[in-house]
């Protein structure tokens, strides 16, 4: 008999879509117009969208954080621009050889790549990583691309564990057949391809422990689950493969953090993007995820008093307060997408209870607690919060 | 004890020229190096001064031979009107004897020692007699070789020779041989002074020719001779009583009221009314008894209401009367006292400033040329201030120059005159330099005064510039003076300003577009990957963008927006 299942793989929304010609379209007609300009006797420039929190809002219609419209233009001829335009434009030609080429290359190596001495002077063009790596933010705030897109990659981070059948260039896997290390999601995911996907939803897990726990404890296979490790925040590269697999493969994102105010902004950059990635939350944000735990209800419910911790910091109501979790507690109550019943009360019971509460504290219980009881309960039910 | 008439024996009277002997300190000939440039300075400052009141562009040629260790010939020989056979031994042989000491007049020279002081001094160095040779331009030219009588204050033609001049020669050349000196080329010696005397007196030609053979030309830049000073009669302001008492006796006229009239500037018939009020005035004053009504009343006789200090006396017009008499006594008859009261009455009197037009100051033009010629900057300018009088009634006249750049090396330099003489020694405790320091030079774009290539000449012109000591190396900080410098420096310094915010601004122009022209092979080659576009007619189409965009700037073109506007 099929258990009754409250979380089930839902219609495709989106399609794969990954098109290098795209990028490399983009490149030409950049580069085409600033000819243009210059050639007519204008002075010519890029408009790149301004990056910080003073260009950044929610989106309440499609819940994500989203980019604003304001803009800076970023002139040649001008003594503070021209250096930064001329780096643009060697960052833009030398993504159009990688791209048409099919190589990749990291942050890092892009920023090597691209340094050498300006002849007839003692400046470089590039003096630092922390010049090269902006001008690639901007490039992908400009053109609407990804950097990954572009071919260019960041550090990896982040493994997944489950019933798919994945298509990566010539190799096809199943990432539930590669030993109990799962498979490690690379810097770039916009190639991937999902062959098969038997799984129900996608557990997103924040710790790397807890992750294995449950793939020793045999719960993807048992619960249909596909598990995402994150290792603490999500890279970008598993935003965006969790993005694909909600919007392209219709799987339900169910969020599994710590009970304490890191976990629950790992969950909302999760579910509606960052302000430093703002322009990017159409590709990397899924607002429709859920969050499993660790709730505040759950040291109740399940007994765990006992292996609670302290928050740190100084409560709002002490003298000098408040501080630390605290005051990243009161932060986050702010948060548009936290300003439900559900989440209020969860928020203000970790400020009234003062503690915290981590995944691993299951293990209390016993070490088969969570994958045999806590997850499938919780889930199957349908306990879970916006 | 020793008895008075023993004491006596070894009494003796001393000529001016032994006292000179022993003093050559007080001449300037002190130190091996500034004792050859003294020789020099008498030399070419009698050649200048010559030649100018001959109105004639003066040729000077100074050669330094050296015939052992510290002991040199020196050589000066000019162009200049030459001297009358008879004048020779009264030019070279007689300390103060000349054509200007006797005269209220501004002069290069000293009181009439400066050339014969330099035959003393080589006499007493090297024991030989100066050579002289002039022609006054007539059919022969006279060599006398010309020795100081130093008992009797004379000179004396040791030889004599005559020759014909059968091109008509005219001019002077004198060969002095002088000991215990030396020759350098420091800030002290004899090539910096050619060098700054050049730069105050464009109009002459100089040339030196050093001990090993080299010579050095500071050409003519200027084809006007300046106007010789002109005499001026001493303001009543400017004399102490000793000059009135002195002048009396010497003079002329009729009668102590002729005499005043005459022989000061600013005094006419009327003053002479007001003085003998004034000092009818004074007379009365002084018999008061009460101090306090004496002090008001020398208030209020300051203020000029001498009328009714005078009516405030029983029986003044007594007084008055007396005093009226002494004006018409003859002039030589005039007691001490007497000058005494004429003086003392001056200070309250009211007197129009002293004349001026016997002031030669250099001109901004031909200071301008002189710095210019001799120091070839980038940048000068030259201020003269109107004429000013300090101590109530002594006229002078500041002029400065600037000169900025070119072959100027760095350092700052103050080039101190005074009647275009330069002066080499004393600069610390001088009233230019302390009016030069006074200024604050980065308030004018001059961020590193020290470090700037730049050179600031003063020249203080007077009939009788305060020198701070017999050397005359340094002028008196008298506080008139220091203000005219301050301003005259300031006023240039103002002009220099203007010129280097405009030199910032072009660099700062020329360093703005090689930022812009650096980058643009890496653009042309990043556009040419991106439009396939040859790279070197993207160069061409930046550079020329470039190129428009500051032809137009500098017929002032609109300015850039910024990143964020």
């Amino acid at each position: 008999m099929p258990k009754s299942k409250a979380v089930r793989r839902e219609k495709p929304r989106e399609r794969f879509s990954y098109d290098p010609t795209k990028v490399l379209t983009r490149l030409e007609e950049y580069g085409k117009r600033i000819l243009e300009d210059i050639k007519s006797g204008k002075n010519p420039y890029f408009d790149i969208p301004m990056r910080g929190i003073g260009n950044v809002y929610f989106d309440e219609k499609r819940r994500v954080i989203r980019m604003g419209d304001k803009l800076s233009r970023r002139y040649f001829l001008n003594v503070a621009h021209a250096r930064k335009f001329m780096q643009t434009l060697l960052i833009m030609a030398y993504v159009k050889r990688l791209v048409s080429e099919n190589k990749h290359a990291s942050l890092r190596e892009a920023y090597y790549a691209n340094k050498h001495t300006i002849p007839g002077t003692k400046e470089n063009t590039f003096e630092d990583q922390r010049e090269s790596d902006p001008i690639i933010e901007d490039l992908e705030r400009m053109m609407g691309v990804l950097r990954e897109e572009m071919h260019l990659t960041a550090d990896r981070r982040g493994y997944i564990y489950g019933d798919i059948v994945i298509r990566d260039g010539e190799d096809e896997f199943n990432t539930s057949k590669l030993g109990m290390g799962g498979w490690a999601v690379p810097g770039t995911v916009e190639h991937l391809q999902f062959v098969e996907v038997n799984v129900d939803y996608a557990l997103v897990v924040e710790t790397a422990a807890m992750a294995d726990r449950l793939i020793e404890e045999k719960f993807p296979k048992k619960e249909k689950a596909l598990i995402i490790a994150t290792q603490g925040q999500a890279s970008r590269g598993v935003r965006r493969l969790i993005h694909r697999l909600h919007y392209e493969e219709g799987l339900p994102i169910i969020v599994f953090t710590d009970g304490d105010p890191y976990g629950w902004y790992i969950y909302s950059t999760i579910k509606q993007g960052s302000i430093n990635l703002a322009y990017l939350s159409d590709k990397l944000a899924t607002p429709e995820a859920k969050f499993v735990g660790m709730t505040m209800d759950d040291i109740e419910r399940y007994g765990l008093k006992n292996v609670t911790e302290k928050l740190k910091g100084i409560p709002p109501n002490k003298k000098g307060g408040p501080t630390a979790d605290y005051k990243r507690i009161l932060e986050e109550m702010e948060y548009p997408w936290f300003q439900n019943r559900e989440w209020q009360r969860q928020l203000k019971m970790a400020i009234k209870m003062g503690v915290r509460i981590e995944q691993q504290a299951l293990a209390n219980k016993s070490l088969e607690f969570v994958a045999k009881k806590y997850l499938p309960e919780k889930i199957n039910n349908g306990e879970l919060l916006p | 004890m020793a008895e008075a008439n023993q004491l006596f024996k070894e009494f003796k009277i001393q000529s001016v020229s032994e006292f000179f002997r022993r003093n050559a300190a007080m001449l300037g000939y002190t130190g091996k190096i500034r004792s050859l440039t003294t020789v020099i300075h008498e030399a070419v400052t009698n050649s200048l001064d010559a030649c100018e009141e001959a109105g004639i562009l003066p040729y000077v040629r100074v050669e330094i031979e050296e015939l052992g260790r510290e002991h040199y010939k020196v050589i000066v020989e000019d162009n200049g009107p030459g001297i009358p056979e008879k004048y020779i031994t009264h030019v070279f042989g007689k300390m103060l004897a000349g054509t200007k000491a006797h005269r209220n007049i501004q002069s290069r020279g000293q009181q009439g020692i400066g050339i014969s002081g330099a035959v003393m001094f080589a006499q007493i160095t090297s024991g030989k007699a100066t050579r002289v040779i002039t022609s006054t331009g007539d059919d022969s030219i006279i060599e006398a070789w010309v020795k100081i009588d130093v008992d009797r204050n004379e000179g004396k033609i040791v030889k004599k020779e005559k020759h014909p001049n059968p091109k008509g020669w005219r001019g002077t050349r004198i060969e002095l041989e002088v000991k215990n000196v030396r020759y350098v080329r420091s800030k002290q010696g004899v090539y910096w002074y050619l060098k700054l005397t050049a730069i105050a007196n464009p109009h002459a030609h100089i040339e030196l020719i050093e001990p090993d053979g080299k010579l050095i030309v500071f050409p003519r830049s200027s084809e006007d001779v300046p106007e010789p000073p002109m005499e001026m009669k001493p303001h009543p302001r400017g004399v102490l009583t000793d000059d009135v008492y002195r002048m009396a006796k010497k003079t002329r006229r009729s009668s102590v009221k002729r005499f005043l009239v005459g022989e000061f500037s600013r005094i006419s018939d009327k003053k002479i009314d007001e003085l003998v009020e004034y000092i009818a005035a004074l007379r009365l004053i002084k018999t008061e008894d009460d101090k306090n009504v004496q002090e008001q009343l020398y208030e209020r006789l300051m203020k000029g209401e001498v009328k009714a200090v005078l009516r405030s006396f029983r029986g003044y017009t007594k007084v008055v009367k007396q005093v009226a008499k002494l004006m018409e006594k003859p002039p030589e008859k005039l007691s001490w006292h007497e000058a005494e009261e004429i003086v003392e009455a001056f200070r309250y009197m009211k007197f129009l400033a002293p004349p001026t037009h016997g002031l030669r100051p250099i001109g901004e033009e031909n200071i301008e040329k002189g710095l210019t010629n001799i120091l070839k900057p980038e940048f000068v300018t030259a201020v003269t201030r109107s004429p000013k009088v300090y101590s109530g009634g002594i006229p002078f006249q500041v002029e400065v120059g600037l000169a900025y750049g070119g072959e100027i090396p760095g350092g700052f330099d103050v080039l101190r005159y005074a009647n275009r003489v330069p002066l080499l020694f004393d600069a610390g405790s001088c009233v230019t330099t302390l009016a030069a320091r006074s200024v604050d030079w980065r308030r004018y774009k001059v961020d590193d005064l020290d470090r700037a290539p730049l050179v600031l000449m003063i020249n203080v012109i007077s009939v009788h510039v305060p020198y701070t000591g017999t050397g005359k190396q340094s002028i008196a900080n008298v506080e008139e003076i220091q203000n005219e410098i301050r301003l005259a420096i300031m006023d240039a310094a103002r002009r220099l300003q203007t010129y280097l915010s405009g030199k910032h601004r072009r660099l700062h122009q020329a360093k703005r577009r090689r930022t812009f022209e650096k980058y643009v092979p890496e653009i042309a080659r990043a556009l040419s990957v991106l439009t396939g576009e040859p790279e070197d007619e993207v160069k061409s189409y930046f550079l020329s963008y470039i190129e428009g965009h500051f032809a137009s700037k500098e017929s002032g073109g609109a300015e850039e927006v910024s990143e964020n506007a």
